[in-house]
């Protein structure tokens, strides 16, 4: 082997980091940006399938009912600021905030999944019913999927709170999981415009 | 040798850090493999992981191999009767998606996932669980896939499915979704590993590799990687996208109901087209890792290398619709397009510029590896060169569906990567098991393989030239394609003796003692500074770097960082763009969930094949092995609560 000529110690690094200095928060930029281009990949054949529609929604094709929508955008909007919390308080290491936001973060979980089962019914469409259904029920279904994804995480994140196994570097986790869930909800905003809205404007 | 004696320093928990030996003892301890099949399943070691999917990845390019042979043998002359249509449906379906999805991707990363910790000086990838998943992932997909082969429901719509024929209307039975799910394992694989490649490198390289120094191979794979990360989830939607039309009855690509088949086309090709770059550049940082060690000189015009890797990655991005050509898309379009296909030139032609001038300057070796990668260039050239007469719309118009397209491709699929392939086996093979490959049959195989690969391919642009369809099981007598076909078949039994005789030497090298030393080429890159085989840790302490060539600028030391734990698996993490060191990090030891979540997640993905609650029947299965693999527990809760314990009270002092 090649000798080695130490020069110095890394001894004194810190183990527990938080944001861009974080391996998992590249991991869930990169994850961002996968679940990010097939939320893009279900706009773009949105999109492509509507301009070969004379009219769209299609003809005897009722416009979706915006209520589930509009409340369900408000929700993953307002959801940030308890995230927010969460965030902050990760990194002053202040595990009591961070255990009580996640309780706030979960439950709204649970309640937006309910949501969701709402808005599909506010659809108004079959996904085999028209191309017009298949691309808006692809679209709810992708990001349904991050919606469970991320209640499934909240859940099994808060529970890890109160566990004994709890480690340090679980509060930075905790930070990491916070920049998922500002792209998660984030992005429905659009997309919600797009399956609820552009019926009424194209 | 300087000693690692001067390492002696007090590591943060207060005791004297040991001597050379001891750190050496202690780290060995620490990183072991777990022995038995046990250990195996549970190894979360990036060398280990990658070299099953080396060894998987190559049994898959055996397995195509044997289906081209065989489509070979069935075209050598006319109405030969060894493959009916079906099967040769079958049989060229299988060739393409095994060489696209089961070969080519998976050994380009996997070389990426056992070089580039190498190559930055760090112990292990770093995501180390996600890797071992990745790989058991492809690997069920890709058994999986074969399976259903055997079984005689082996995809038969060609590797990219175009619909209608791929539809629920034309392509009746269970055939097409076995291929869309295929993809499906397939495409999560190469997404965790370019996941794992792009964080690797972005956090771990050695202290002072800034970006500008990295090894060009290194480059390559980030290149690479990106490309993956944007591409994949193309072919991923529209396979599901596919699967739900068969399954669900929805209506992407059905004309009656507002779907089109040409939504398929584009979303198949803005992933297909990136994907051959994604094939192509690994092998270009696998040659200009060999150009260099074998012409004792670094690589001339590093930059204008790097931006031509960035470069082709951009412009590969902006030509799909070329293989839409035939469509009928609107004529601005097709300039469009055609422009792109013609730019993308500039930047290969740039790197093989680059390669020229460094061989022109150097002192040459024609060693085996050297040879592979002079070979590439000549191929490689001589498909670049039918790929801008493919890109002219008229020219694509006459041969479009013809044998001209199956030897463009081959020309630029087998010199591209194929070459660099071998050449790379032969320049690492010895860092990875101790042991050199023959030179003499190294030399054989390579002369056999390049007259092979001409013997075969070339012939081709004749025969389409002369009209003959892509995918036809046989032809009559009458056109006059016998001779030509049969001569492209003895090229393919040339080839074939050819990875006979690589097999052979494979296997008299496996026989052999470790006599390859640690750096048997002189070559430049930290790979070369540690043992071969690696240690589990692969170097004793954090290599420090302040060139691009650390083995030939320090031939009598490399400086060094100590003070990583050897209690427990810690490596270090750096920043991103200037690699200075930043934090520390505990690895996981070895674990049996990553096996675990991918047996769940090919419960669901094989369910949903027959039934959308799939998704219901398999979310328990992934609900258990993702909090198992996720929740901290036993011995790793302990590690670590002693390593932040002692940094608490480092703070607090």
């Amino acid at each position: 082997m090649t000798a080695f000529r130490p020069v110095g110690t890394v001894a004194n690094l810190p183990n527990t980091v938080f944001g861009h200095r974080s391996a998992m928060w590249w991991g869930t930029l990169a994850f961002i940006v996968i679940e990010g281009s097939t939320l893009f990949i279900c706009a773009v054949s949105y999109f492509y399938v509507a301009q070969r529609f004379p009219t769209w929604p299609p003809e005897h094709v009722l416009r979706p009912a915006w209520t589930a929508a509009s409340i369900q955008a408000a929700l993953m909007l307002l959801s940030n600021i308890p995230m927010v919390m969460v965030d902050r308080a990760a990194l002053r290491l202040d595990l009591a905030t961070v255990r009580a936001g996640m309780l706030v973060i979960s439950l709204l979980a649970v309640v937006m999944c309910g949501v969701r089962v709402l808005e599909f019914g506010a659809l108004g469409v079959r996904w085999d019913s028209t191309a017009y259904g298949s691309v808006a029920w692809a679209t709810l279904v992708t990001h349904t999927t991050l919606l469970l994804l991320e209640t499934v995480e909240s859940l099994v994140f808060t529970l890890l709170l109160y566990s004994p196994n709890l480690e340090q570097r679980d509060l930075s986790g905790s930070s990491d999981n916070a920049l998922y869930w500002y792209f998660m909800t984030g992005v429905w905003i659009p997309l919600a415009a797009m399956v609820f809205l552009s019926p009424y404007l194209l | 040798m300087t000693s690692m004696l001067e390492a002696t320093d007090r590591d943060r928990s207060g005791r004297t850090a040991a001597s050379e030996a001891e750190v050496v003892m202690a780290l060995e301890q620490t990183w072991r493999p777990e022995p038995g099949l046990w250990g195996w399943l549970r190894s979360v070691d990036h060398k280990s992981v990658a070299t099953r999917y080396l060894v998987t990845a190559f049994v898959f390019f055996l397995l195509a191999g044997l289906e081209a042979a065989t489509m070979r043998l069935q075209l050598a002359r006319p109405e030969n009767r060894l493959l009916g249509p079906d099967a040769y449906n079958q049989f060229f379906t299988m060739h393409g998606t095994t060489m696209m999805f089961l070969f080519a991707v998976p050994v380009m990363q996997a070389a990426g996932l056992y070089l580039v910790p190498l190559m930055i000086g760090a112990r292990n990838v770093a995501f180390p669980k996600l890797n071992a998943y990745g790989y058991w992932v492809y690997l069920f997909g890709g058994v999986f896939l074969y399976l259903m082969f055997f079984l005689n429901t082996g995809p038969d719509a060609g590797w990219f499915s175009y619909v209608p024929l791929a539809g629920p209307e034309y392509s009746p039975g269970k055939r097409v979704d076995v291929w869309a799910q295929a993809i499906t394992f397939t495409e999560i694989a190469a997404l965790t590993a370019s996941v794992e490649l792009i964080v690797t490198i972005f956090k771990m390289r050695a202290p002072g590799m800034t970006l500008n120094r990295m090894p060009l191979f290194v480059w390559a794979m980030l290149v690479q990687s990106f490309m993956v990360l944007f591409a994949m989830p193309w072919v991923a939607t529209a396979s599901q996208f596919l699967a739900m039309d068969r399954l669900v009855a929805t209506h992407f690509f059905n004309q009656a109901e507002g779907g089109d088949p040409l939504l398929w086309q584009h979303l198949f090709w803005f992933f297909g087209h990136p994907e051959v770059y994604i094939i192509f550049i690994p092998a270009l940082g696998f040659v200009s890792s060999i150009v260099t060690t074998f012409t004792r000189r670094p690589v001339f015009g590093y930059p204008a290398m790097v931006l031509s890797l960035v470069g082709t990655a951009f412009l590969g991005f902006g030509l799909w619709v070329h293989h839409m050509f035939a469509t009928g898309l609107p004529q601005l379009g097709e300039s469009f397009f055609t422009a792109a296909s013609m730019m993308i030139a500039i930047p290969s032609g740039v790197q093989i510029f680059c390669w020229i001038a460094t061989i022109w300057e150097g002192r040459p070796r024609f060693g085996v590896p050297f040879l592979w990668a002079i070979g590439f260039v000549v191929v490689f050239i001589i498909g670049g060169f039918t790929g801008v007469m493919i890109a002219s719309v008229p020219f694509d118009q006459q041969v479009h569906d013809t044998y001209f397209i199956v030897a463009h491709f081959h020309y630029v699929l087998i010199g591209g990567a194929v070459f660099p392939l071998f050449g790379a086996f032969h320049y690492w093979f010895p860092k990875v098991t101790g042991r050199m490959l023959s030179e003499r049959l190294g030399r054989w195989q390579f002369w056999l393989f390049f007259v092979g690969v001409n013997l075969t391919f070339f012939p081709m642009h004749q025969l389409g030239f002369e009209g003959m369809p892509r995918r036809v099981y046989t032809y009559l007598p009458e056109t006059g394609w016998g001779s030509l076909n049969l001569l492209a078949t003895v090229g393919a039994v040339i080839m074939a003796v050819s990875v006979v005789l690589f097999l052979v030497n494979l296997a008299r090298s496996l026989r052999a003692p470790h006599l390859a030393g640690d750096n048997p080429w002189g070559g430049e890159t930290l790979e070369w500074a540690t043992t071969s085989p690696p240690r589990p840790y692969n170097f004793p302490l954090v290599p420090v770097v302040d060139g691009r060539m650390p083995l030939w600028q320090h031939p009598d030391g490399l400086p060094a960082l100590a003070g990583l734990r050897t209690d427990v698996r810690d490596v270090l993490m750096t920043t991103v763009l200037d690699a200075e060191p930043d934090s520390r990090h505990r690895h996981p030891p070895p674990t049996i969930w990553p096996f675990c979540a991918a047996i769940a997640t090919t419960i669901t993905f094989i369910t949903l094949i027959f039934t959308p609650w799939g998704l219901v029947i398999g979310f328990p299965f992934l609900l258990v092995a993702f909090i198992g693999w996720a929740w901290p527990r036993g011995q790793d809760h302990q590690e670590q609560r002693r390593v932040e314990a002692e940094a608490a009270v480092e703070v607090a002092g």
